[in-house]
């Protein structure tokens, strides 16, 4: 999470959009979270940076505290650049008892990742090369599949270890030709 | 447009008028419900769950502070049941964040003790959560203190709807829920900030205090914010 403060206006062309997003959302109710949910969509990491947050505060005239309130409120929105790739692993109840927990261990070993410290019950990390995000999810409500992992919003259930290393390592080798 | 209803509390008949809420109507006649969120002058949010009482012929609990009175409603403020109830949301409250008394700036001039001190709390039953959490000392006058954060969301109201900057909010969710100024940056770098320090006097606990106060040092003046509200209500 980005704690720096934020001077830097976005990019002219990104103000644009952001501005066409608005258009005359500005001082609806409600409007704020179809805003960021657009933007999110059109960002090519699939992300707000801060310096959207804030100058969709500016624009909309909602407190900025409310707009980072609402951004890191809803698990649908990152704060962080996503990966190309994303790989959700779920972690409700009866994908844990289906192993679910050894799976995202070893994904995050097979990537080179480690857990953040801040205890989060959410995980989501990104590789360096921005090719992959791992995250977990509670529940796909496919719990008869368990363990369930969602590649790129493609369901696969009763995953295997080695079968999902297999896919991430093709999607690896897809992505770097 | 003012109707009048007459309802009881704890058997006393009290006339009161519709669209108040059973914590203001048990308020302005001596009738003590405790509560953490809730301040005269802000918005209610039913968030601290200990103004909980019993109405006649509903079977769950009800927040005191968001339910409004109808005529001829029967309410409960003090029952073993609800005192019971409201022992267990202050021990989680305890368990919650790092409340440690003994260092505190607000010790024995903080709601939070002194509700747990009024219900008998001498331990708690739970596991403490003992979160790393940090404390902002950015701002030149005040320094907040997340370890004694109880998230009622005083401080938000109180800039948002009586100050009207919105410095604060509230980010993240469920037990990551943290208190943030603009977006999440140090206090002393928010530029909305108006350093007024109506927040500091609207904390209940010690999460945010003036600096230059020892421990036990930091008194606030709670009427603050009622009193510049009902002003306004005047003019």
């Amino acid at each position: 999470m980005t704690t720096a403060p934020v001077t830097a206006l976005p990019h002219p062309e990104d103000q644009e959009l952001i501005d066409r997003i608005i258009g005359d959302q500005a001082g609806r109710p409600g409007a704020l979270l179809g805003i960021l949910e657009k933007l999110q969509e059109h960002n090519r990491h699939k992300y707000l940076p801060m310096e959207t947050l804030e100058y969709v505060a500016a624009r909309t005239g909602v407190p900025q505290s409310q707009v980072y309130g609402v951004a890191t409120f809803y698990a649908l929105f990152n704060l962080d650049p996503q990966g190309t790739h994303t790989i959700a692993i779920c972690r409700g109840t009866a994908c844990h008892t289906r192993g679910s927990r050894a799976l995202l261990e070893r994904v995050k070993l097979q990537l080179g990742l480690q857990e953040t410290s801040d205890g989060a019950d959410k995980v989501s990390l990104t590789t360096p090369d921005h090719r992959f995000t791992i995250r977990t999810v509670a529940c796909f409500g496919q719990c008869a599949l368990a363990p369930v992992v969602e590649v790129d919003h493609a369901i696969r259930g009763h995953v295997k270890e080695q079968a999902l290393i297999r896919e991430i390592e093709q999607l690896r080798k897809e992505s770097a030709r | 447009m003012t109707e009048k209803v007459k309802v009881r509390i704890d058997g006393e008949v009290i006339a009161a008028t519709a669209g108040q809420t059973i914590l203001e109507v048990a308020r302005a006649n001596d009738k003590y419900i405790p509560a953490l969120c809730y301040m005269e002058g802000l918005s209610a949010v039913g968030a601290c769950r200990l103004c909980m009482v019993e109405v006649a012929g509903v079977a769950r609990l009800l927040p005191a502070c968001t339910t409004p009175v109808q005529e001829g409603l029967s309410v409960n403020t003090t029952s073993p049941q609800l005192h019971s109830y409201r022992k267990i949301a202050l021990e989680l409250l305890l368990v919650e964040r790092n409340h440690t008394c003994a260092v505190c700036v607000s010790s024995g001039h903080c709601e939070l003790q002194s509700l747990a001190q009024e219900h008998g709390v001498t331990h708690v039953r739970y596991p403490y959560n003992y979160p790393k959490l940090g404390v902002d000392t950015t701002h030149p006058r005040y320094v907040l203190d997340h370890n004694r954060c109880i998230l009622c969301s005083r401080c938000v109201r109180t800039c948002a709807e009586i100050e009207g900057a919105h410095v604060w909010d509230v980010a993240g969710r469920g037990i990551q829920s943290r208190l943030v100024s603009e977006l999440q940056r140090p206090w002393g770098e928010a530029t909305s900030c108006t350093s007024c320090g109506k927040c500091v006097q609207a904390c209940p606990t010690g999460a945010m205090a003036e600096k230059g106060w020892g421990v036990e040092e930091m008194t606030k003046r709670r009427t603050v914010v009622s009193r510049l509200s009902s002003m306004r209500e005047g003019m």
